[in-house]
């Protein structure tokens, strides 16, 4: 906050809801540890699930966050007390998490991460035995179990000693460089990955080495101390960007602490913008393999834009990941992933997986032999703008009636929250599942059109908001 | 029988039934918050639920900001040994010892290396209870620490504690049954730096655990056959945490119980004559051995802490309990069957007295042991009722209340006691002969009605 004094007639802030440390959803559980996350709950939901499996496989994975061992164990002891046969890949991304699921015939798999949350926040999220996350209906299954908490307890004949399974992380760059093969030998690029001290740590520079690249790895120490907002945004990347200016690198990479999301900085040390990810994987696939596509509801028009050159049908969904992926399977998609840099190939697996995206990306550079900024550029310019706005949770459902009966006249798409198209123009306006906020993201041809839209709807929104109280 | 027990001692119960993880995570959470965080030592027997309980434990510790020291499957004689002896606050065992597989505990030991007493005991189930453990913010949450040379210091303090060279130059030949449990290792290992010839049964951990792992005769049938067979020099029978002791003759004959601790008496006291620590359930044949080399022997209530005690503060030569587990102060205050064993084989080979003979030289007394099971809430009910009625007088008894009620005449004695470990009531009869304890024990039974 800066030292000046609010005038009088300014813009009251709306008054925000006690920010909740702890959501238990149909996403998972998310808390903050030390004070709502404790291991009593997280053995509860793992008993839960390991009920929910019937006493299956299941395979755990976490990121490096400093609480990751002590929500492992809880994990395990639940796992394990409800007969289930636990496997514990140790630290690792969360798509070597959904790999695993399958590689090893489990019946489900727990993801111990809070993504992009801060370091005091832990997750878990759950994997069904096809490695997608578990969709609302079942998780909603879940929720059940762990409320009537009714769970199975093994007797001591049918209880399993908990393993470690190790070298999941080489299985699943090994999938990706069998799928995707090595770089061309004429070009070895140099990429900077930022790890954010996560899960990729380990994993990235021998990946890029093993695709063919001379790899400088920064923020790459496992600790779960966070260098920077874990989120790949392009305002927390000036590491990275200062290291790949320095380097004279040709790519810099960023990851998210669950190494799911991929942001991309080009060789002038530049971030391009997340939406960027998917729309290099997406043209790349779509050269080679022409098919359905599957992206979200607030993913950028460019994506539209690349289908439609290749003469491939795009499918929008609900936002959350599932959402995406179910639609996937269903349309056989080719490709498909979220703007937020979440690239899901489903040749791979079928959840966002930011070392597949890295190994499209380059592959698509070296394709096209083109720079970074180049093959960037190349794409029709669109940009977006993000905002939010404090809602409390009782407000929002009247907002958005609010804004559908104020903007009837030009047919808004109500598959969530809200979305506005005008022309190449479109604003999406969506309470968050997780916060209580409001989200708006805003697309435009240009960046000052795409922020003033985005604006114009966050002060609708606040007026609304404080007139209704 | 109530399935679960909270106490003192530990928590108590049946995996699949009442000793849940979220229980195990709560108590450790209590524990940990009890000791002020710092190093928590944990060790587990080798049950099919000590995967689970021990990362419930884990988890709880972690949770509440004290670092776990993971000895994996080790027995609990090595965990209290080196929590006695270096900088670590506390210790967990997770082990059951001689209850049946489906069973498991966990076992509170403070950072002396010896059992919580009653005291303490009672300050970590207030914490409990309340509900108030402390917790960990997310970058205070410690890391794990493994420490997998824990049994080096543990063996090699147990070879100082006899006359290795000449055991070894005795060239024993020994059978130990390991009931599937932690022993093996260790046990392996110290006859093999003893120069002993073994036979091991029940080796593998976990594979195999008896029903029964209480190394009572009743369950040393095969041990018996074997030492015959083989024509050792003696049997070692060990529970699956380590902490109780049966021993089988060169005749291959099992001998009772609280035999152990008489044998042991007979080893240590004769290399240094000084008291004798036990509880007043165990036969009065120590206070015979006792007097032939002229040293007094103290009783306590009972609980491994309470004897672990008194014998610290006495300077013991010997202590321990009728159920077989023996304190060897050379090595540690508390029981430690590993140790145990050792000095009977620095008997075997420093006295020229085979094992049937000196067992034979032991007092001969009958003792009889009943457990009467009843529910939970009217245990202690009972008590009172036995209580007031030998308030009026028990046939001239003299009269000890500070642990049940404890009976003494001239010939023979009788302990009416809660268990601190099972929803029933025990008696415990001794006299010259199987008739007179019988006819005490049947007495003592009709105090309950």
């Amino acid at each position: 906050m800066s030292g000046k004094k609010r005038p009088k007639n300014a813009r009251r802030k709306p008054r925000e809801s006690p920010v909740k440390s702890l959501k238990i959803g149909i996403s998972g559980v998310r808390g903050v540890v030390g004070d709502t996350l404790t291991p009593e709950l997280l053995v509860s939901f793992a008993e839960s699930f390991g009920t929910y499996t019937g006493s299956g496989r299941v395979v755990i994975g976490r990121d490096t966050r400093t609480s990751g061992e002590m929500v492992r164990y809880a994990v395990t002891a639940g796992l394990a007390s409800a007969g289930c046969e636990a496997l514990d890949l140790g630290v690792c991304p969360v798509p070597t998490v959904s790999l695993m699921v399958r590689r090893l015939e489990a019946d489900g798999g727990i993801a111990i991460t809070a993504s992009h949350n801060p370091a005091e926040w832990n997750a878990l999220k759950f994997f069904r035995a096809d490695g997608c996350y578990l969709n609302s209906h079942q998780a909603q299954e879940l929720l059940d179990i762990y409320h009537q908490g009714d769970y199975v307890r093994a007797s001591a004949g049918k209880i399993r000693q908990p393993r470690a399974v190790s070298g999941a992380t080489d299985v699943h760059a090994d999938a990706i460089i069998a799928r995707l093969g090595r770089l061309p030998r004429r070009w070895k690029p140099t990429a900077v990955i930022d790890c954010v001290n996560g899960a990729g740590s380990t994993m990235a520079a021998p990946f890029l080495e093993a695709l063919g690249c001379a790899a400088i790895a920064i923020h790459d120490e496992p600790d779960g101390f966070f260098p920077r907002p874990p989120e790949p945004l392009p305002q927390n990347l000036e590491k990275l960007c200062a290291a790949v200016r320095n380097a004279g690198a040709d790519v810099g990479f960023a990851l998210d602490a669950d190494a799911d999301r991929l942001a991309i900085v080009d060789e002038k040390g530049r971030p391009i913008g997340e939406d960027f990810t998917l729309a290099f994987a997406v043209d790349h696939i779509l050269r080679r393999t022409k098919g359905t596509v599957v992206v979200n509801l607030s993913t950028s028009h460019v994506l539209d834009a690349v289908a439609a050159r290749h003469g491939c049908r795009l499918v929008k969904t609900k936002i959350g990941e599932i959402n995406v992926v179910e639609r996937m399977k269903a349309e056989r998609a080719v490709i498909g992933g979220e703007g937020n840099g979440g690239v899901i190939y489903p040749e791979i697996n079928f959840t966002r997986d930011a070392f597949a995206a890295m190994a499209l990306t380059l592959h698509y550079l070296a394709q096209r032999r083109m720079k970074v900024s180049a093959a960037a550029a190349a794409l029709p310019p669109f940009r977006m703008a993000k905002g939010a706005v404090p809602c409390p949770s009782r407000a929002a459902r009247p907002l958005i009636e609010f804004l559908e009966k104020k903007y009837e006249k030009s047919e808004p798409d109500l598959t969530e929250g809200i979305k506005i198209h005008y022309g190449d123009s479109w604003a999406l306006i969506r309470p968050s599942n997780t916060e209580p906020i409001v989200r708006v993201v805003t697309e435009a041809r240009t960046e000052s059109a795409a922020k003033k839209l985005n604006q114009r709807f966050m002060r609708e929104i606040e007026e609304f908001i404080e007139t209704t109280g | 029988m109530n399935p679960l027990k909270i106490s003192v001692t530990g928590v108590r119960g049946i995996v699949g039934k009442t000793l849940t993880p979220l229980l195990a995570v709560r108590f450790s959470e209590a524990f940990a918050t009890y000791v002020g965080g710092g190093d928590v030592a944990v060790c587990r027997d080798t049950r099919p639920s000590g995967g689970m309980v021990s990362c419930a434990v884990t988890a709880g510790l972690l949770a509440a900001g004290a670092r776990p020291v993971d000895l994996g499957v080790t027995p609990v004689p090595t965990m209290e040994h080196l929590v006695s002896r270096s900088g670590v606050r506390g210790g967990i065992a997770v082990s059951a010892g001689h209850n049946p597989p489906e069973w498991n505990a966990l076992k509170f030991v403070g950072g002396d290396g010896i059992y919580l007493d009653q005291r303490e005991g009672e300050e970590l189930l207030d914490i409990f209870h309340l509900g108030k453990s402390t917790r960990a913010a997310w970058n205070r949450i410690p890391r794990v620490k493994t420490l997998p040379g824990a049994a080096d210091a543990h063996l090699e303090k147990i070879l100082a504690s006899v006359d290795a060279a000449l055991i070894r130059s005795a060239r024993l030949k020994i059978a130990v049954d390991i009931s599937g449990g932690a022993c093996g290792g260790l046990v392996g290992r110290l006859l093999e730096n003893l120069g002993c010839e073994s036979v091991v049964l029940n080796g593998e951990p976990g594979r195999k655990m008896p029903s029964f792992p209480e190394p009572a005769p009743e369950n040393m049938g095969l041990l018996e056959t074997v030492v015959r067979a083989a024509r050792a020099d003696a049997g070692f029978m060990f529970d699956t945490g380590g902490e109780r002791l049966g021993i089988v003759t060169d005749e291959g004959t099992a001998l009772a119980e609280n035999s152990t601790l008489l044998v042991c008496m007979l080893s240590a006291l004769r290399r240094r004559p000084g008291p004798v620590v036990t509880n007043l359930s165990t036969t009065r044949a120590v206070e015979i051995v006792a007097r032939g080399f002229g040293v007094p022997v103290f009783r306590v209530p009972t609980g491994q802490a309470h004897v672990s005690r008194e014998a610290k503060k006495r300077c013991a030569a010997v202590a321990g309990e009728g159920s077989g587990g023996v304190v060897v102060p050379a090595v540690q205050w508390s029981q430690d069957s590993i140790a145990s064993m050792a000095l009977v084989l620095d008997f075997l080979a420093g006295g020229g007295e085979k094992l049937s003979t000196a067992a034979r030289r032991l007092p001969r007394l009958a003792m009889r042991k009943t457990g009467i099971a009843m529910d939970f809430k009217n245990v202690h009910s009972a008590m009172e009722r036995v209580r007031k009625r030998v308030e009026k007088g028990a046939k001239g008894a003299r009269l000890d209340f500070t642990d049940g009620v404890r009976m003494d005449w001239k010939d023979s004695w009788a302990h009416v006691r809660a268990s601190n470990t099972e929803s029933l009531i025990r008696i415990i009869a001794e006299a010259e002969t199987v008739e007179r304890a019988a006819e005490i024990s049947a007495w003592a039974e009709g105090l309950l009605r």
